[in-house]
């Protein structure tokens, strides 16, 4: 079998593994490097020897057999150390009942809960995740999040240091908290999306893989979930706005906007699978801010061009998301909505109103859009202001470039 | 051993970088790209060889900010440098051989492409990094 293969489907069976080593064990710490080690041999050994007849089953045998010696040096590391305080046998002991044999999917989503924990940090959360969840090597983990491999190693071993000391069972979370721990899962893929978007000079391939894992992991929770609508909803915008990518970037490595970019390039069927989760999930309520934006990112995936965008219904759209959240690039982007289905005049009317929101107005975004309203309304003297304003708050030259381009056009054109 | 490669630009190359202000100095889109490319090779390539350890460039010296005791309080200036003063514009930290190896690899960085002016005054410096190896380790 070829690497690739393999590794697919290691990746695919490694929450998995650890879900029923975790389980058995009580042990989500050495669960955890064990199930590492299986990966590792698995990753030496099926390309070489064959796939074994049950992989799953070959992986938890390896991993549980692992775990019981690293159980064994810990207790005797424990007796040496301390004598008198021995362990309970509770986490050595067999699972809890009511927890025996749940399914597969079940194993996934007690690990994304238990990985997104609100006690760890959301720098922690998303590498437990790649690494527990999406069974990344550390390696892998700090190539995509253009860390150290000793931080990313740092980060892990603190996140399931803190698991342990605050004795979270390896378990469902109660009814009652539910929502409030799907809301950080939700959060940490889309973080982990964003951050693949959030491109550095010479390292834009790398950090699609990380967008590419985030929608991976999206699918696993929407298959543990599939009756969630904001699940969906994730999953939607993530592949509607990923369907883009390729249309992004120039060849010379400057971003495209959206109302340049040659729409042909973009990725049919990822829209097709987008428009087909978000179609059946919107009319069935209720509707969470990831669903709404996924509609709005559908919108403009529908569109042949940016001026046959239906605009009026991204500005319904806007609207609706900015009575869910007070969120101030909502408002903006609501702004520019309206501009291009009423014209700019409304638009820069909504501008004035967030001139005053500390949260936006020394934001190079607020500017910028600033300064495309007035070009469009004609004022060419306040839109150079605006333009030079967005640039001097840009920290970022592609984006310094960009704004540049455009004071140049302005001056050009006078 | 880790290594740092450090390299300088001041307010106004920044500017010129970034196509600021639009006249004869500034890069060109065929320069910026030629940039980009170069770069994203350099870093593959250390990423591929194992060397690499981590690497950040830097934003405009205008967004910084420095905090100084004054009469024994911290007290903060925004950019604190003057228009043509250099500062650090970017790093790379590798984990290399030798202090050689790690001089080969800033020397690669002489061929980067960019308008003469900016060729002409370039450099970068190599700093041994100051680590110290715990005594134990479990």
């Amino acid at each position: 079998m070829a690497d690739a293969e393999a590794e697919d489907l290691l990746r695919r069976l490694a929450p998995q593994v650890l879900g029923a080593v975790a389980r058995r064990f009580g042990n989500f710490d050495l669960a955890e490097d064990a199930t590492q080690e299986a990966l590792l041999a698995a990753a030496r050994q099926w390309p070489r020897d064959g796939l074994p007849e049950s992989p799953r089953s070959w992986l938890i045998a390896v991993a549980a057999r692992r775990l019981t010696d690293l159980l064994r040096a810990d207790q005797a590391r424990r007796r040496r150390e301390d004598t008198v305080a021995r362990r309970t046998p509770a986490e050595t002991g067999p699972p809890p009942p009511g927890e025996r044999n749940p399914a597969d999917t079940d194993d996934t989503l007690v690990l994304f809960f238990l990985c997104c924990h609100p006690s760890l940090s959301a720098a922690s959360q998303i590498a437990l995740t790649l690494r527990a969840v999406g069974g990344l090597s550390t390696a892998e983990i700090a190539r995509a999040l253009l860390a150290a491999p000793d931080t990313v190693t740092r980060r892990i071993s603190r996140a399931k240091q803190s698991i342990k000391d605050s004795g979270i069972p390896f378990a469902r979370p109660p009814a009652g908290q539910l929502p409030a721990r799907l809301d950080a899962v939700l959060r940490v893929l889309y973080l982990m999306f964003n951050e693949g978007y959030a491109a550095t000079s010479g390292t834009e391939l790398l950090r699609l893989e990380l967008a590419a894992e985030a929608i991976r992991l999206g699918r696993a929770l929407h298959e543990a979930l599939p009756d969630d609508s904001e699940v969906s909803g994730l999953l939607a915008l993530m592949l509607l706005v990923h369907a883009r990518h390729r249309a992004r970037t120039a060849p010379d490595g400057s971003l495209i906007a959206m109302a340049e970019q040659d729409r042909s390039r973009w990725d049919r069927a990822a829209i097709d699978e987008g428009i087909a989760l978000i179609t059946v999930v919107l009319p069935r309520g209720p509707t969470g801010p990831y669903q709404l934006q996924a509609a709005i990112a559908a919108v403009h995936d529908e569109a042949p061009s940016a001026d046959a965008t239906d605009w009026a219904q991204i500005t319904a759209l806007y609207g609706v998301l900015l009575g869910l959240e007070d969120n101030p690039v909502v408002a903006l982007n609501h702004a520019v909505a309206v501009a291009m289905a009423t014209g700019p005049r409304a638009g820069l009317a909504l501008l004035s109103r967030l001139a005053d929101d500390p949260r936006i107005n020394g934001d190079r975004r607020f500017h910028a859009v600033r300064a495309h309203l007035l070009e469009r309304s004609g004022d060419r003297h306040a839109a150079l202001d605006a333009y030079a304003e967005a640039a001097r708050r840009a920290t970022n030259l592609q984006q310094q470039r960009y704004l540049s381009r455009q004071i140049s056009r302005l001056h050009g054109s006078g | 051993m880790k290594y740092m490669i450090l390299t300088y630009a001041s307010q106004q190359e920044y500017q010129e970088l970034a196509g600021q202000p639009p006249e004869q100095r500034a890069w060109t889109q065929e320069d910026w790209a030629a940039l980009g490319a170069f770069m994203q090779a350099f870093n593959a390539e250390l990423a591929d060889s194992g060397e690499l350890v981590e690497t950040r460039g830097l934003s405009a010296p205008v967004h910084a900010r420095r905090v100084q005791l004054s009469e024994g309080v911290p007290v903060v200036t925004d950019g604190p440098y003057a228009e043509a003063e250099e500062v650090l514009a970017g790093y790379w930290i590798v984990e290399c051989a030798s202090f050689d190896r790690a001089t080969e690899i800033a020397s690669r960085l002489a061929s980067c492409p960019g308008p003469e002016h900016v060729r002409a005054r370039a450099y970068a410096d190599v700093r041994p990094v100051d680590e110290h190896q715990p005594e134990f380790e479990g």
